[in-house]
C-alpha cells in the first residue's frame, strides 16, 4: 500500500469530501493564497477557490462564529485554527453557539462543523504554542472529539467528521504530520466510538491518544523484549468513548496505564481511569496509573521541555511497577 | 576568507530543509542580502539570502535535497578559485588550547526557539580592549532575529575564538574575558581551533537528541517494598482479594508466612504452594465419636415414664440421661429439636428434679433431638460445649458425640458416649 503524510491524508480528506458535497468549505488564517499552515491544505484553493477556501483576518472569534452561523444554515464549514492554543479565544463560539445549538433550538437546527486544530509538545514552540487542550472541549456536551494516530486515522476520522451532522473537534499532533503511514487509495471512514486495537496483549493495557500511541507501541515493544506482554488500544475518539473495548482488555490483563499529552491533572487520563475503575474494580490487580504532560506551563527550554510529556521509557518504568507488584502512592 | 553557507532553521523544531531552488549558480558573483536558494520546511517555503559578499562556490546539495539544519550547503568565497585551500582545516598545525589566556568564558547563548547555533555578526570589541559587563560584545542572527549581547563580565578582551560571519554551536565558547590586560589577546577563527574541541556537538547533529529524551531513571527501586499493613487490615489488589474469596484462600497465611504486602494475583499462586499448616495440637483439636443403639428401650421408657410419673416431657427425658451420663453434681442441657431449645437443669439421678431452666444460663452439653429428621449422620465440628446428637437409623437410634479437646479428654469423650448409650439402651438402669 502507498504510504503518505498526515498532512497530505488531511488534504486528500478534505478535498474528497469537497468533491463529494459542495456545502463543505474551509474557512481560516493562511488556509489560501497567505499560504497553508504546515501545509496540510496545499492545492486546495487552486481547485475549488477562494469562495470554498476562505481566508480570514487574524481574528478567531470571528471566523469561528461566522462558521458557526454558516453550519446552521445548511452549510458545513471546516474551520483551520492554526494551533490548539488558540481555542481559549473561540470558546463562547464553540461550547455555548455549536455544542448547546441544536438541544436549544429543540432540534430545528444543527451545527454540522468540523473544528480542525492541533496539539502536541517538544517542538520548541512554547507555553502558547505547544498545550494539549482537548479535554476541554471533551468536557462540554454536545462537542464530538477525534484524535488522530497516524496518516490513516487522520484521513478517516476526517471524513466521518465532516459528514457528523453535529460539531466534532479534530486535534492533529503537529508533530506527526510529516509521518508517514500506509494509507489505501480508495474511500474509507473510520467510525467514531470504536477503539483500535493495535497490538494484544495479556499482562498490561497501555491506552494511548494521539501522539501518545506512537509512545505506547514503543513502551510495548521494550516490555516485550523483557517478557512483559503489552496491549496498546487507540480509543480513536475520546467523545464518544468506546468503554466496552477498553473495559474488556482492562479485566483481560488486569493492569491499566492510560497515556494522553494533556496536563494530568482533571483531565483525559482521569477521567478513562476512574471509569476502568468503577466498572472493572474487582479486575484490577493493580491501581490504574494516569500519565500526561506535567501541570506545568510547557517549558521553553528543550530540555526541560522534553520531560514534560510522557516517553516510552517513562511508560516502560511504571509498567515493569505496575507488573512486579511495587506498591504505587502516586504516579 | 571563505563564508560557510549552511541549511538555516527557519521554522521551530526544524530538523531539515527540503532545497527547492538555487536562484545562483556555482561561481556566480552574489551580495549580502542576494536571495541564494529557497528552502521548504514543515510550514513554509522560504527564500534564504546571502550573509556576506563574495562568489558563490562548491554548491554541495542540489534543489530537491533534503538537509538537515546546520549542514554545510555551499561555501561563499573572496574569488572565485579561493576554495580548495581551505578544505582541510583540520590538516593545519593547531595552538592547544592550552595556549588561551585564562579568564571568564563568553559562550554562544541560546537566544531563538529551537536554536542550535548562533550566526556571528559583528564583534563589537576587539581583542585587548576593556570591556564591562554591560557593553555590547558581539551581535548574534538567529533564525528569528539578529540580537545584541552583552559580555556579562569587567575586564578586558583576552581572546576572540569565532569570527563574524562564523556559526558558532549555542554553548560554545567563543570569548574568554580575563581580569587583566592580557598580555597576547588571541584572535582566531573556530576553524582554527584545535580539532578536539569537545565543547558542544556540531550543529547538524545536535537536534536528534532533542525530540522526546527519556525522563531520567529513577533510581531503581529495592526488590519490593516492605508495608505494614494498618490495622490488620491486609493489603491487596481487588482481583486478588475476589480470587482469594472464590478459592477459599486466605491471605493471612501470606501474613502469617511474612510475604510482604500488597498481594496481588501472582501471591495466589504462592499461597496455592504452600505446605498445609502444621497438625493442629492436641489443645486444638475435634473429637467425634458415634455409636448405635436399639430404640425400643428408650421408646417403652418414655411411655413407662408418662404412663407412670407422669413426665410428658421427651426433652426432659433426654436430658436428665445425658445430665447423668456427665458424671457431675449438676449439669445444664440444653436440647435442640428442629423446633426450638429448650434448657434443662439436671441436678442428680432423679428425674422428678429436672427442670426447665431459662436460656441465658452456660450449658454444659447441648443434646441435638434429630430423631424426628430424616439426618442419618452428622459431622457438625466442635461447638462451644460437647454436642450429643440423636438421630434416627434403622430400627434404633445413632449417637453422635462432637466436642473440641479442650471440652473434654479423649478418655472422658468415651466414658460420656459409652455411658449415654447406655443408658439410652436400658434407660431404667437410669434409675438404678
Amino acid at each position: 500500500m502507498r504510504e503518505i503524510t498526515l498532512s497530505q491524508a488531511v488534504n486528500e480528506a478534505l478535498a474528497e469530501e469537497m468533491r463529494r458535497d459542495e456545502t463543505v468549505f474551509i474557512i481560516g488564517e493562511d488556509v489560501a493564497e497567505a499560504g497553508t499552515p504546515f501545509k496540510v491544505l496545499s492545492g486546495l484553493v487552486e481547485e475549488f477557490g477562494t469562495a470554498r477556501v476562505v481566508d480570514t483576518p487574524i481574528a478567531e472569534p470571528g471566523f469561528m462564529g461566522i462558521a458557526v452561523g454558516a453550519a446552521m444554515t445548511g452549510t458545513r464549514p471546516v474551520v483551520d485554527l492554526m494551533f490548539g492554543d488558540f481555542i481559549y479565544l473561540i470558546m463562547d463560539q464553540l461550547c455555548n453557539q455549536a455544542a448547546k445549538t441544536h438541544y436549544m433550538s429543540g432540534g430545528k437546527l444543527s451545527v454540522p462543523l468540523v473544528l480542525r486544530t492541533n496539539l502536541g509538545a517538544t517542538r520548541r514552540s512554547a507555553a502558547q504554542h505547544s498545550q494539549s487542550l482537548h479535554a476541554l472541549v471533551a468536557h462540554i456536551p454536545g462537542l464530538k472529539v477525534a484524535l488522530p494516530s497516524s496518516a490513516y486515522e487522520a484521513k478517516g476520522l476526517m471524513k466521518t467528521a465532516i459528514r457528523d451532522d453535529n460539531p466534532v473537534v479534530i486535534f492533529e499532533d503537529k508533530l506527526m504530520y510529516q509521518d508517514k503511514a500506509p494509507v489505501p487509495e480508495e474511500e474509507y471512514l473510520i467510525p467514531f466510538g470504536e477503539a483500535n486495537v493495535l497490538r494484544e496483549g495479556s499482562d498490561i493495557t497501555l491506552i494511548g491518544t494521539s501522539s501518545m500511541v506512537q509512545v505506547c507501541q514503543k513502551a510495548a515493544e521494550i516490555l516485550g523484549s523483557e517478557g512483559i506482554s503489552a496491549e496498546v488500544i487507540d480509543p480513536r475518539t475520546i467523545v464518544p468513548l468506546d468503554e466496552e473495548t477498553l473495559l474488556a482488555s482492562a479485566r483481560k490483563t488486569s493492569r491499566v496505564i492510560v497515556v494522553d499529552e494533556g496536563h494530568q491533572s482533571f483531565g483525559v487520563t482521569g477521567e478513562i481511569a476512574s471509569r476502568i475503575n468503577e466498572k472493572a474494580f474487582y479486575h484490577l490487580d493493580a491501581p490504574v496509573l494516569r500519565m500526561g504532560a506535567m501541570d506545568v506551563p510547557v517549558p521553553f527550554s528543550p530540555a526541560l521541555e522534553d520531560i514534560t510529556v510522557p516517553t516510552p521509557e517513562s511508560v516502560v518504568e511504571n509498567a515493569r511497577r505496575l507488573v512486579h507488584g511495587e506498591m504505587i502512592h502516586a504516579a | 576568507m571563505p563564508h560557510e553557507v549552511i541549511m538555516p532553521a527557519l521554522g521551530m523544531a526544524q530538523d531539515s530543509g527540503l532545497i527547492v531552488a538555487w536562484h545562483k549558480r556555482p561561481g556566480d558573483a552574489v551580495s549580502e542580502g542576494d536571495v541564494l536558494f529557497e528552502v521548504e520546511t514543515d510550514k513554509a517555503t522560504m527564500e534564504v539570502e546571502a550573509q556576506t559578499d563574495g562568489f558563490l562556490l562548491q554548491v554541495r546539495r542540489d534543489a530537491g535535497d533534503d538537509v538537515p539544519v546546520g549542514e554545510v550547503i555551499a561555501m561563499i568565497g573572496d574569488s572565485k578559485e579561493d576554495v580548495q585551500a581551505e578544505e582541510s582545516p583540520a590538516d593545519a598545525p593547531l595552538p592547544a588550547d592550552t595556549d588561551l589566556p585564562t579568564g571568564r568564558e563568553v559562550i554562544m547563548p541560546a537566544l531563538g526557539m529551537a536554536q542550535d547555533s548562533g550566526l556571528i555578526v559583528a564583534w563589537h570589541k576587539a581583542p585587548g580592549d576593556a570591556v564591562a559587563a554591560g557593553d555590547i560584545l558581539f551581535e548574534v542572527e538567529t533564525d528569528k532575529s539578529t540580537m545584541e549581547v552583552e559580555a556579562g563580565h569587567d575586564g578586558f578582551v583576552a581572546a576572540l575564538l569565532a569570527e563574524a560571519g562564523e556559526d558558532a554551536p549555542v554553548g560554545e565558547a567563543i570569548a574568554i574575558i580575563s581580569a587583566d590586560k592580557p598580555e597576547a589577546p588571541v584572535q582566531r577563527s573556530r576553524k582554527s581551533a584545535p580539532a578536539a574541541a569537545p565543547t558542544a556537538p556540531p550543529a547538524a547533529t545536535a537536534p536528534k537528541a532533542a525530540p522526546k529524551a527519556p525522563v531520567p531513571a529513577t533510581p531503581p527501586p529495592p526488590a519490593r517494598a516492605e508495608v505494614v499493613s494498618e490495622h490488620d487490615r491486609i493489603l491487596a489488589s481487588p482481583k486478588a482479594r475476589r480470587l482469594a474469596l472464590e478459592q477459599r484462600l486466605d491471605l493471612n497465611r501470606l501474613v502469617r508466612e511474612g510475604y510482604p504486602q500488597p498481594y496481588h494475583v501472582k501471591d495466589l499462586e504462592i499461597l496455592r504452594s504452600l505446605p498445609a499448616e502444621a497438625a493442629p495440637g492436641p489443645s486444638s483439636g475435634a473429637r467425634r465419636i458415634t455409636a448405635q443403639v436399639p430404640s425400643d428401650g428408650f421408646s417403652r421408657f418414655a411411655l413407662w415414664a408418662a404412663e407412670q410419673a407422669g413426665l410428658q416431657d421427651d426433652g426432659a427425658l433426654l436430658a436428665g440421661l445425658a445430665g447423668a451420663s456427665l458424671k457431675s453434681d449438676g449439669a445444664v442441657v440444653a436440647v435442640e429439636t428442629p423446633v426450638g431449645t429448650r434448657h434443662y437443669s439436671v441436678p442428680g439421678r432423679q428425674f422428678g428434679d429436672v427442670a426447665e431452666t431459662d436460656s441465658g444460663t452456660a450449658v454444659d452439653l447441648v443434646l441435638r433431638d434429630l430423631r424426628s429428621s430424616r439426618i442419618g449422620s452428622v459431622h457438625l465440628g466442635p461447638e462451644d460445649s460437647p454436642v450429643l446428637t440423636v438421630s434416627a437409623r434403622g430400627e434404633g437410634f445413632a449417637l453422635t458425640l462432637e466436642c473440641a479437646s479442650h471440652h473434654l479428654t479423649a478418655s472422658e469423650a468415651v466414658a460420656l458416649l459409652s455411658d449415654f448409650a447406655g443408658r439410652m439402651e436400658q434407660p431404667l438402669r437410669h434409675l438404678l
